[in-house]
């Protein structure tokens, strides 16, 4: 081998290898990370990624899914051209159709069911990944129908509305400045590389770590000075009496309780049923532990604290639970304060940098519900009116409902991008209702997914490294991407896609009708820069000049908070004013997390938690992707190991995990790191859905979120 | 100037980003069955007091005095010059597997394409281009690193790889 071979084959960049390094970025995960990547490029294919070390944030991390980004782009079953279905419904026979051909069936089918039902019959969805949402929200309204809906009915935005109760923002840990850190469902290493580092930052400057989590992960490992193995479900009740004993000690913060809270003499009362005999029996946590906990959230200041996107409230208690949670922080004066939890509003995409933009506006501002008196209500509204009150999307965990009984009104078609049938409670009877109900059903996606199978015209999108998009970052960055390879075969930019059906739906909208860029323009108007600028050639996020980062704390306690009282509501008077029939406490009682399906005859002894995070999961996102399957062949639940061993099984034995609702067959694994009782399974697997297990009805009453963390469920060896 | 590739356990969890990594530079053909030249562990042991849980990363030690080398009949292991990574020219290779059998820890693997063995060669092109290997460029949360042997026994360290696999008694 010549050395230039040699340096061919290790792939190192330059013009003699013709191998060029270009700046990208990983958009597998959530819009909330996003970092840079660095793509090696050879003849116009990708040939390896790695983390991008001049990324402003990022600073060269990615996770190991971001580090499989080539294997992701190039998967087998990415969708190549537009594809109309052949057979029946949910079969999976395609043949392939025109791009023109596709865009008119679209147009002349949600006409036609527009003509017949009215608009809201029609519903706009968007799951992973979310970065043409605004476009995809404003052309629903602009088509008349409120009916827009994402992965926000299922995963994040309960907090944000439980937020939107209590608090009226969210507040991030301020990892910079507190003495003590309450890593709440806090895992890092799995769901959140970028701040491990600033734990670690915590513990080095002499502060105090404490995880409380149903699972021992490596952040315990790594991280915690002090872990508590909480009862799955429990989180709400243990909140509840650290906050009595702090109260009970005279430990609360009374000058900012007297000063910026509202109702602490019914929360007084409330925390006062929650005694550490009561406390201990609910949550397994010992008296002294609890009592311990108290004092160092308290007394041992600033305190921060993680809030979790999904771990609280996906259980059918777990809006509740995050309030109770979220109450701590206000009861000793660390909410808005240095060193406890900072509000910092997003500035776009779910992305906080310093600096507004007008994406609510362009979102919402043709909201029908506003512009037409006879808008119905959006879906799910009847049964979660504070949803509805606070968010401004369907919450789609009650479409099965719907379909099913046409109530309060027929939904006939479906244009969706990203949707994921998987990700609901009985996914397959939703498919099948889908399949039964829909005139029309149309799915834009990279990957040929299950719910794919189920179309009845697919449509092949590109990845983040094919395409271009804006994005902001922590630090007051924002970048307009570029793309770093032509996208292949012939998938297109969502936004492509939408404004082609738009033109096709014969649509006319002033906003909308700046384009892409301009429409963004318009958006960050103001922000001291534009399009033009940000697109440079690198792919390199820059400063925005008119950014004010960091967001300093004290805003809310100085202008007031975002709540009906302008205080921080132990007490929600917004949930006060929802209608007494749906049973919602202004306060944030504790209930049992399993209390809508009794067991009294204990069929289901099990208590399955499922999406805990794995390294190597999202969703069902890169479950296919064969970088990531080498790392865990085959879908596998944890069991603890006394349960193993009074259940006869070994590591690798097929299991079925059952419930009233349906069952799976999986390989099992043995764990010390879960109590006896529970047992952890990852969702999302084709194969295996673990969603099939789930109610339709297990939904917590406050936002409509699924209860996937806290499920009754059983376990027997597979007979072959 | 040698290289020492170096693990702290205490900052791993066994994510697989080195693992992805090494994959992906390597062209890992993992369709047909071949498995990239590093592997993650994520154990758990029962201890008097409780349990271990014990996340891990290892990939070929490059020993100083490589079994590796002596057992190949056809001489195709070496060690460089210039970092002392044990390196190989599979030209000659029969695909006999001694180097494998040799190795305390099963470091080499078996290619199924063409019958061959390869294994990890601590990214030897990208060190002398002045890169990190692919894994250490990859661990998200320092665990893994590779620094000049002077540097490290400077440091008074005792994480060097092929130490650690000693004190946690592991195989492959």
């Amino acid at each position: 081998m010549t050395d230039l071979e040699k340096k061919i084959k290790a792939k190192i960049p330059g013009e003699d290898t013709g191998i060029e390094v270009k700046h990208a970025m990983c958009s597998i995960c959530s819009p909330g990370m996003h970092c840079g990547v660095d793509c090696y490029v050879k003849d116009g294919r990708i040939i390896k990624v790695e983390g991008m070390e001049s990324h402003p944030w990022s600073k060269g991390k990615i996770c190991v899914k971001g580090q499989s980004g080539r294997d992701y782009v190039y998967r087998e079953d990415r969708i190549k051209t537009p594809l109309k279905r052949v057979g029946a419904r949910g079969e999976g026979k395609f043949e392939p159709i025109s791009w023109d051909e596709a865009i008119a069936m679209i147009a002349e089918n949600l006409n036609k069911v527009k003509a017949e039902y009215g608009p809201e019959s029609v519903m706009f969805l968007s799951g992973y990944c979310k970065w043409y949402r605004p476009w995809l929200h404003r052309m629903a309204h602009v088509f008349g129908t409120p009916n827009f809906g994402t992965d926000d009915c299922n995963c994040s935005a309960a907090m944000v509305v439980a937020n939107k109760c209590t608090s009226g923002t969210g507040g991030g840990a301020d990892f910079g400045k507190c003495n003590t850190f309450f890593g709440w469902n806090y895992d890092g290493y799995y769901s959140n590389h970028m701040n491990v580092a600033s734990v670690k930052g915590v513990k080095k400057r002499g502060g105090k770590v404490i995880i409380i989590d149903i699972r021992e992960t490596p952040a315990v490992k790594n991280l915690a000075d002090i872990f508590v193995q909480i009862n799955p479900g429990t989180d709400g009740a243990l909140a509840l009496g650290m906050a009595n004993e702090i109260i009970k000690n005279g430990w609360e913060d009374k000058e900012y309780v007297e000063k910026y809270t509202h109702g602490f003499a019914q929360y007084k009362a409330l925390c006062a049923e929650y005694d550490l005999d009561k406390v201990e029996a609910i949550t397994g946590v010992s008296k002294d532990m609890i009592k311990e906990l108290a004092r160092l959230y308290a007394c041992e200041g600033p305190t921060a604290c993680n809030y979790s996107a999904s771990a609280l409230v996906h259980h059918i208690n777990g809006f509740n639970a995050h309030r109770a949670v979220l109450c701590l922080s206000a009861l000793t004066g660390n909410f808005d304060r240095a060193g406890g939890q900072v509000p910092v509003p997003v500035t776009y995409l779910h992305k906080s940098a310093g600096f507004s933009t007008r994406e609510a506006e362009f979102r919402s501002s043709a909201d029908p519900r506003k512009t037409n008196p006879d808008c119905k209500r959006i879906l799910g509204a009847d049964r979660f009116p504070l949803w509805e009150e606070k968010f401004d999307e369907t919450q789609t965990m009650d479409l099965l409902h719907q379909l099913t009984t046409d109530e309060p009104y027929p939904i006939r078609a479906i244009y969706a991008h990203g949707m994921n049938v998987k990700m609901y409670p009985e996914s397959d009877n939703l498919a099948r209702a889908m399949a039964e109900k829909l005139d029309f059903f149309v799915l834009t996606d990279l990957f040929m997914t299950y719910t794919a199978k189920w179309a009845d015209l697919v449509l092949p999108a590109c990845s983040s490294f094919e395409r271009s998009e804006i994005k902001c970052y922590a630090g007051g960055y924002a970048v307009f991407t570029e793309p770093v390879i032509q996208p292949l075969y012939e998938s297109r930019s969502d936004v492509d896609i939408i404004y082609d059906v738009y033109h096709a739906l014969g649509l006319k909208d002033e906003l909308m009708d700046l384009g892409y860029e301009g429409s963004i323009d318009w958006m960050f108007d103001g922000c001291g820069t534009c399009v033009s600028e940000l697109k440079n050639g690198h792919n390199m996020p820059l400063k925005v000049p008119n950014a004010k980062w960091p967001v300093a704390p004290g805003k809310q306690l100085e202008n007031g908070f975002k709540t009906p009282t302008g205080k921080f509501e132990f007490y929600s008077e917004s949930i006060a004013k929802v209608d007494k029939k749906y049973g919602l406490d202004p306060l944030p009682v504790y209930y049992d997390s399993l209390a809508d399906e009794p067991d009294p005859e204990g069929r289901y002894p099990y208590y399955l938690c499922t999406g805990a995070r794995l390294s190597i999961s999202l969703h069902s996102r890169v479950h296919e992707v064969p970088y990531l399957r080498q790392l865990r062949k085959h879908p596998m639940c944890e069991v603890n190991m006394e349960d193993m061993k009074a259940l006869g099984l070994k590591d690798g034995d097929d299991v079925v995990l059952y419930s009233p609702h349906g069952e799976i067959t999986v390989k099992v694994h043995g764990t010390f790191k879960i109590k006896p009782g529970v047992i952890l399974m990852l969702h999302g697997y084709t194969e295996a859905n673990v969603n099939l297990l789930e109610g339709r009805d297990h939904l917590d009453p406050y936002s409509g979120y699924p209860g996937h963390k806290g499920m009754r469920c059983n376990i027997r060896k597979e007979v072959k | 100037m040698k290289k020492v590739f170096t693990f702290d356990q205490d900052q791993c969890c066994a994510c697989g980003c080195c693992v992805v990594a090494c994959t992906d530079q390597n062209d890992i053909d993992l369709r047909c069955g071949d498995i990239p030249f590093r592997k993650t562990f994520d154990d758990e042991f029962a201890t008097a007091d409780g349990h271990y849980s014990a996340y891990i990363s290892a990939a070929c030690m490059h020993c100083v005095d490589a079994p590796c080398i002596t057992a190949c009949p056809v001489g195709c292991i070496s060690k460089d010059p210039e970092t002392g990574f044990t390196i190989y020219d599979n030209t000659n290779c029969i695909g006999c597997k001694s180097c494998a059998m040799a190795c305390p820890f099963g470091a080499p693997r078996y290619r199924h394409s063409d019958g061959k063995m390869v294994k990890c060669d601590g990214c030897n092109e990208r060190v002398k281009a002045g890169l990190r290997p692919a894994c250490v460029k990859a661990c998200p949360f320092g665990a893994l690193d590779c620094v000049d042997e002077e540097e490290y026994l400077a440091s008074g360290s005792n994480k060097a790889c092929n130490v650690l696999i000693h004190n946690l008694d592991l195989r492959f």
